[in-house]
């Protein structure tokens, strides 16, 4: 990524002391069910954070509302330094989806565009981008996962990995400062796995920050930063996989790693 | 036994009457490609109103789901009668001349003001029937589709004209012809105006002759559109089945549109 976290801030706002992204008791509920209780994170640029804990505790929640997809309900959050929360404008979600790319689950390919289709459109209609410039960069973003000889398939000829791996591409198009990535891994076959969590590793590498939604432990270990537990809503406990993954402190931090790591 | 035979198979008649009938199918013809393309057009204006997000746009969907309901809900020579006698007499002294008369009682291209009388009405009607179709075809593009191209960046009108329509309307072909082969079906209503297309160039012959060998013709002439469509539209049904079942991989596509006929 030549131009992802140098470049500082937009706007006015301030950096926060190198927080890329702050948020401050986000709460969000569907009806009478209450999925975030109060979520407080910040996020350093350039730094890889793994969510981690049990299904149902909010934590695909969370990044959805980091990219307003799902606008919390109360609380802030602060992404370079100026306020994404409160009334939701055309400006603000535009703003939010300039500098925010995802990853889904489920890759959410455009199954009627080719894989080069896929990673070209959204810089054309967004970025306005020209045709030839956009392909450039498909192509290039492509083969950086590792699919320069699949450009022109459709998204059903490829397979779960190589999908995710386009879609990572897709999000990688429009140059985000921070990319949110949604339990990528979990719906492809074990043997797919790998494939594209060597593609995210490269991007840390790189310097992406990056929140990562995960059940891959041994990734979190190798490759985070920072990794947050949450419970029922709200984040139990955080900080580098050394203190957290190998030492909780939290009763919750230890049932959930002993009945992940009991059913390896 | 005879009598029936020489009744609707007089083929000495049949030849005689030929040309005048063909003549009258062509009108038919007329009227239902003008119509049905409309119709088309008109349905996927609706369709794409009501799926507006937002509590602003409220309004807009209640009506169009007021106007899908009432013009699915009542006769289409009801409607027919209706646009016909309001125009004509809105053009005329009785109604204070509050139209011009190429308005209210519109000759263009040649065509008398029954014919365009026909053509709004069946487009008022189907237009309403083609929307039900689009809506479904919408709503079976999954979720993710509209989420992806919203986290690019993409607006939601953007992401419906990019991503979920072209989509929806692959999908909706099948019983969108359905829809199609009822509306050419249903021109035959205009004759009520006493506009001369197939079935009442072949009535007239039937009642001065007593023979209904020119009605049978007109049907011969419809079924030699509508069975072909039919079958069309079988293929284009199976076709998209083997499609869906192959499409292993993509995880995003969903069944084809079970075709039902619109002229319930």
């Amino acid at each position: 990524m030549d131009d992802a976290p140098t470049t500082a801030l937009s706007g006015d706002g301030t950096n926060e002391g190198g927080s890329i992204l702050a948020l401050d008791d986000v709460c969000k509920s569907f009806g009478s069910l209450d999925v975030l209780k109060g979520v407080n994170l910040e996020v350093a640029r350039g730094t890889v954070t793994c969510v981690i804990g049990p299904s149902g505790s909010g934590k695909s929640t969370l990044l959805r509302c980091i990219n307003l997809l799902e606008p919390p309900d109360r609380g802030r959050i602060m992404l370079e330094g100026k306020e994404i929360t409160g009334k939701v404008t055309g400006d603000q979600l535009n703003y939010v989806r300039q500098r925010v790319g995802m990853v889904f689950q489920q890759f959410n390919l455009f199954p009627h565009k080719c894989a080069l289709e896929n990673v070209s459109i959204a810089q054309e209609k967004v970025l306005e981008r020209n045709p030839g410039e956009a392909r450039d960069k498909a192509k290039a973003l492509l083969e950086r996962v590792g699919l320069g000889d699949k450009l022109e398939e459709y998204p059903d000829r490829l397979s779960g990995g190589q999908q995710q791996r386009v879609a990572i591409a897709r999000a990688l198009a429009m140059e985000p400062h921070v990319m949110l990535f949604d339990e990528v891994t979990s719906a492809l076959d074990p043997e797919l796995v790998k494939e594209v969590l060597d593609v995210m590793k490269e991007l840390a590498a790189e310097g992406m920050t990056m929140i990562i939604v995960t059940h891959e432990m041994g990734f979190a270990r190798d490759v985070a930063d920072t990794v947050v537990f949450m419970d029922a809503g709200v984040v139990v406990e955080s900080g580098p996989p050394s203190a957290v993954l190998a030492n909780p402190q939290h009763e919750r931090t230890k049932r959930f790693l002993g009945q992940v790591l009991e059913n390896r | 036994m005879e009598y029936i035979f020489e009744y609707y198979f007089d083929f000495g008649l049949m030849k005689d009457q030929f040309d005048p009938v063909l003549e009258g199918f062509w009108e038919t013809l007329k009227l239902s490609i003008i119509a049905g393309i409309l119709s088309l057009v008109w349905g996927l204006v609706l369709a794409v109103l009501r799926q507006l997000p937002g509590r602003a746009m409220a309004p807009v969907r209640g009506v169009v789901i007021a106007y899908i309901d009432i013009f699915r809900g009542i006769p289409l020579l009801l409607v027919l009668l209706l646009v016909s006698g309001f125009l004509s007499s809105a053009a005329s002294p009785v109604g204070g001349e509050i139209l011009p008369r190429s308005v209210g009682v519109p000759d263009w291209f040649g065509q008398p003001s029954p014919f365009w009388y026909g053509i709004m009405a069946l487009t008022l009607t189907y237009g309403a029937y083609m929307a039900e179709v689009y809506r479904a075809g919408i709503e079976a593009v999954p979720g993710g589709q509209m989420e992806a191209a919203r986290s690019l960046g993409m607006s939601h009108g953007q992401a419906m004209r990019y991503v979920v329509v072209p989509q929806a309307i692959r999908r909706v072909i099948p019983p969108l012809l359905n829809d199609y082969i009822a509306l050419m079906k249903d021109t035959s209503l205009v004759a009520f105006l006493g506009f001369t297309e197939v079935v009442q160039a072949g009535f007239n012959f039937s009642s001065s002759d007593f023979n209904g060998s020119a009605l049978t013709l007109g049907a011969l002439l419809f079924l030699l559109i509508t069975i072909p469509l039919a079958r069309i539209v079988d293929r284009l049904i199976a076709r998209e089945q083997t499609k869906t079942q192959r499409g292993g991989g993509g995880g995003s596509v969903a069944p084809p549109i079970p075709t039902g006929m619109a002229g319930a």
